[in-house]
């Protein structure tokens, strides 16, 4: 049996922006939104008015692209940043030194520092369930925990608009391998040779 | 392009840029004098000058990225040389590596010359520390070729990964492209001719070193227009390539540090005054140490504007904290 290819598609069309995915990440993965980090951030963005001069809005959720080829991987020097198997990228937060080389190299502005204040701030942010001990550099893990229960990631299980779909794209009966296997849903510069694991349907593509 | 964003990060900032500057110089320097030692002119002081301040800058670059880390604990992984079996393809494991061992084999290569010297001798602590090593002083010279082809296989490793790694970051267009390593190759190579053309004039003054000097400023020549015309392919590479390379393109090529202060000061001048002296000479050593002295500014604004140049781009603006939003703002007005 293939092993699973998790990804993630986000449909812009369907994302009210409401946060929510941002409050369930921060409390699930204990991230410091003190200083205004985020493992998911939704950006509200005022877009091209067109001719009408009607502004528009758009509601563009990112996190971590866990992609095939990661940057953030390769140029990691103790191999803090490593993938599983099922496609997830990951950091161990013992071996992560925080040269920061792995923020420099992402092109989708995934991760954030954790300080040594930040572990400590953590402790009487979160109580007792503060898990982080040791500084680094975080990102998304796809709710890797999570997910080997079974369980779907915390922004996707409470996205209210179903605009967050989490799959297999080894399954072929999947409806996130189905969207993008058609085109739908595509990944965010590609170009830059990353093969990204989260794939967005744009109002373009919606209406098509 | 329409409905994307740009930015440029502000944590690999000027302490980045000295580490690259002292550890491209530093490695550089320790390859040249090695070289000159061994094949051109045995020159004990030259050794001791290039190699020793070679390991100070070293030692300095490196204390600038520590400080810098968030785990300092964390830093015992990539001292571990065995890491190379596992991260053969991250460049600060190879780097790492690289200057440690550089440090080590150009101080063992040095160690004979500083026995045999009464002012590293008779120094407190150090003079107490050589005499702990007056053995592998002794195996070192029996070994010196050797040693000193490990200094600088180490320290030619060194010059290459301060490129490889801005060329391992491939969401910005200035530094993934093997025009980069090229630059701070030829820009090291220059920067440790300069440095120790200023060892010769100021600290050594020695009459029948005429030789080497002459040497040193006609590679030192060269270099420099091989470093302009890279500059050149980059303006190129910048102007009319990839959007996110035009935003850098509009942040130096706007720039009078980058423009007067690296090209003007940092190349052109110190080429003339280089050019004049191989071609008709000077009467005195002050051009010389000037134009050394502008090169060694110049290299270190290299890599300055390198740090600060580099665009990303998304279509969403930063938001984490590797980003200047004072840096986005400017860019987006």
């Amino acid at each position: 049996m293939a092993n699973k290819h998790y990804a993630m598609v986000i449909d812009l069309n369907t994302c009210v922006g409401c946060n929510a995915c941002m409050a369930a990440c921060a409390m699930e993965n204990q991230t410091p939104v003190w200083k205004n980090s985020w493992r998911t951030y939704v950006h509200d963005l005022e877009i091209d008015p067109g001719t009408d001069h009607q502004v528009r809005r758009r509601f563009f959720p990112r996190l971590c692209n866990h992609c095939d080829n990661p940057p953030c991987m390769s140029v990691c020097p103790t191999g803090a940043t490593h993938k599983l198997d099922n496609g997830i990228v990951l950091v161990d937060d013992e071996l992560c030194m925080g040269c920061r080389a792995c923020s420099m190299a992402c092109p989708y502005d995934a991760r954030f520092d954790v300080s040594y204040n930040d572990v400590e701030q953590g402790k009487e942010f979160y109580g007792e369930l503060h898990h982080r001990t040791r500084p680094g550099v975080d990102k998304c893990s796809f709710c890797a925990h999570r997910v080997m229960k079974g369980l779907k990631p915390a922004c996707v299980e409470t996205c209210v608009g179903s605009a967050r779909l989490f799959g297999d794209l080894n399954d072929p009966d999947d409806k996130v391998a189905k969207l993008v296997k058609t085109g739908v849903a595509k990944p965010l510069m590609a170009h830059l040779g990353t093969r990204p694991n989260v794939y967005y349907i744009s109002e373009i593509e919606r209406a098509r | 392009m329409e409905g994307m964003f740009y930015s440029t990060q502000n944590v690999w900032t000027w302490w980045i840029a000295i580490y690259l500057f002292l550890g491209g110089l530093g490695a550089a320097a320790v390859v040249v004098s090695c070289l000159t030692n061994m094949y051109i002119k045995t020159h004990k002081e030259l050794v001791l000058w290039g190699n020793i301040s070679a390991f100070v800058m070293l030692s300095v670059g490196s204390l600038f990225l520590f400080v810098h880390l968030l785990d300092h604990l964390a830093v015992i992984h990539v001292l571990n040389p065995f890491g190379l079996l596992t991260k053969p393809d991250a460049w600060i494991m190879w780097g790492t590596q690289f200057i440690v061992w550089m440090m080590v084999f150009s101080m063992i290569y040095t160690l004979p010359y500083m026995l045999e010297t009464p002012f590293w001798r008779d120094m407190p602590l150090v003079g107490t520390i050589l005499g702990w090593f007056g053995w592998l002083g002794k195996l070192s010279l029996s070994f010196h070729k050797v040693v000193g082809w490990l200094a600088i296989i180490n320290g030619v490793g060194t010059v290459l990964y301060t490129g490889l790694l801005l060329q391992s970051f491939p969401a910005v267009a200035l530094w993934h492209n093997p025009g980069v390593p090229l630059l701070f190759i030829i820009s090291a190579f220059s920067t440790a001719m300069a440095f120790l053309l200023l060892v010769l004039h100021l600290a050594i003054k020695r009459e029948e070193d005429h030789d080497i000097k002459v040497l040193y400023e006609r590679t030192d020549v060269i270099l420099i227009s091989i470093e302009l015309l890279i500059i050149f392919v980059f303006f190129h590479f910048t102007t009319y390539g990839l959007e996110s390379a035009r935003h850098t393109a509009d942040i130096l090529w706007n720039d009078m540090g980058w423009i007067v202060g690296f090209i003007g000061f940092g190349l052109i001048v110190p080429f003339l005054i280089e050019f004049r002296g191989v071609t008709k000479g000077w009467n005195s050593a002050t051009p010389v140490v000037l134009a050394a002295i502008l090169v060694l500014c110049g290299g270190y604004l290299l890599r300055h504007y390198f740090m600060y140049a580099g665009s990303y781009e998304r279509p969403y603006p930063a938001i984490n904290s590797i980003h200047s939003q004072s840096n986005y703002n400017l860019l987006i007005e």
